[in-house]
């Protein structure tokens, strides 16, 4: 071996045992690291306690450091205020969102025929839809589902986890692939807070400093508002076509973590098309072109490879239908 | 000269390449809902090593189609469905952001506090709403019984089981 090759020899040695000292010992702590800084904030999920201080009487940053340099109260209350104005863009939370989902699934019952009361099959829709939802990117959030009186083919979702199926629709599926695909749909809309996205950028809150339960609470006519904004866009004019587009793409992702067959929503939409211009469903005027969205949805479910092996579990799904 | 730096390059990316798989196999995940098996095989069906609560930190091993090798906290390894993980963190975070520790605010991050499950029943604000708009009682019971519907584990886990769907995909019912 002549000397150039004993030289080159030597650097990879030196380069392979500085990466493998590199893997053992600190890439562990480096790559959590890297984790971290990459990945997006953590959701909060702090818990307030009976015996804490009110956020109204806890001192912050700006008081302590405000006191260090002498400002005045006034002064630091000028700037505190200044923040919360800043705050103002903090998205709608948890117990407001459930607020709004409760209001709106009140109008849904009220104005789609009620409730469809089959104790079973309302079971059944909850079974599907809670299995998609598990597996979505909100899991920990609790979903209901329930089935209105309607002939009318429709489904929707109100915030906080709120989801309605017609029984119109219902009756126009032909197995659970389907039912979990148009469910996934709608959980999408939720884990997305498409919504809640609109309403936030909507006119009625521009001006809204806060929007707590109770500043809620104490302007009944803001919460009313809000309500008749969510109805508005819900029933009659329909959410922004690429947020349709997306629970289309996110709801097709949660049928195949389900286990179900990905074409599900696909296969729905390629009935509903066929029904264009004869079935009486508000699909057509608050949701996209038809053929649009099948052609998407047709995109995205090929894409799962190996999707053959996942069930469409039509018996199961005609068995606890029951007669057409 | 030229020829041994551009071995030397070569097989420097050569190791990097062999390293790789390493440094992804190092990932740290959380797990994203209570409850979730740690089973000795790709299957929940196979026995279970421990049962894994929601934002428990945990260490991906080895991955394949639908499973995870991990290793759990207590450093016992073995498989979860992977779609009960999440790579980011969830649960048990410290809570608030940068503004509201600036302003001693918490009121945002404990908004976000609560998980669904334990707010139950219908809010004063919906109830108002609804008296105030005139809906009838009927609607508001019907909201009322989504509320108090409870789905037990076991069967939902049982349905899941029959149908191969959720953790028992992939799997002959």
């Amino acid at each position: 071996m002549n000397g150039t090759m004993k030289r080159i020899m030597k650097r990879t040695w030196m380069v392979t045992f500085v990466s493998l000292a590199l893997v053992s010992g600190t890439v562990d702590q480096s790559w959590g690291i890297l984790d971290q800084l990459l990945s997006p904030p953590a959701e909060k999920k702090p818990s307030q306690s009976k015996g804490q201080p009110q956020p109204s009487e806890q001192k912050g940053l700006v008081d302590g450091i405000g006191g260090l340099l002498g400002a005045k109260e006034k002064d630091i209350g000028l700037i505190k205020k200044g923040l919360k104005a800043a705050q103002a863009l903090q998205p709608i939370g948890l117990e407001e969102e459930i607020a709004i989902g409760q209001a709106v699934a009140i109008e849904a019952f009220a104005r789609f025929g009620g409730e469809y009361k089959d104790e079973a099959l309302t079971t059944y829709v909850n079974l599907v839809g809670r299995t998609v939802a598990e597996v979505s990117d909100r899991p920990e959030l609790t979903y209901r589902f329930a089935i209105l009186n309607s002939r009318e083919q429709n489904a929707f979702a109100a915030p906080g986890g709120y989801i309605f199926v017609t029984i119109g629709l219902l009756k126009t599926l032909k197995n659970e692939a389907e039912l979990a695909g148009v469910l996934a749909h709608e959980v999408a809309h939720v884990t997305q807070k498409h919504m809640l996205k609109t309403l936030q950028r909507s006119a009625i809150l521009a001006n809204v400093s806060e929007f707590s339960l109770s500043a809620m609470n104490k302007d009944p006519k803001l919460f009313s508002n809000v309500i008749d904004a969510a109805t508005d866009m819900l029933f009659e004019k329909g959410l922004d076509k690429e947020m349709e587009f997306e629970a289309d793409t996110v709801g097709i992702e949660y049928t195949y973590r389900a286990g179900y067959h990905p074409n599900g929503l696909r296969d729905y939409l390629a009935t509903l098309k066929a029904q264009e211009g004869t079935a009486d469903s508000r699909f057509f005027s608050t949701h996209p072109s038809t053929g649009e969205r099948l052609r998407r949805a047709t995109d995205t479910a090929i894409r799962y490879t190996g999707a053959s092996k996942y069930p469409y579990l039509t018996e199961r799904f005609r068995s606890r239908m029951g007669p057409a | 000269m030229n020829d041994r730096r551009v071995l030397l390059v070569m097989l420097t990316l050569g190791t990097a390449l062999t390293l790789v798989p390493s440094l992804l196999f190092a990932q740290t995940m959380y797990v994203s809902r209570d409850e979730v098996k740690l089973t000795e095989e790709k299957s929940p069906t196979s026995k279970i090593v421990e049962t894994l609560r929601r934002g428990a930190q945990v260490r991906v091993i080895e991955k394949s189609d639908r499973h995870f090798k991990v290793q759990a906290p207590s450093g016992k390894t073995g498989w979860v469905f992977k779609f009960t993980l999440s790579d980011q963190q969830v649960g048990g975070g410290s809570g608030g952001n940068l503004l509201s520790a600036v302003t001693g605010d918490t009121r945002i991050a404990a908004r976000e506090a609560g998980t669904g499950g334990s707010i139950r029943g219908l809010k004063e604000t919906s109830e108002r709403y609804a008296t105030t708009k005139r809906v009838d009682q009927a609607s508001k019971d019907a909201v009322q019984r989504m509320e108090d519907r409870v789905i037990p584990r076991e069967e939902l886990l049982k349905f899941q089981r029959e149908g191969s769907v959720g953790e028992f995909s992939g799997e002959t019912p």
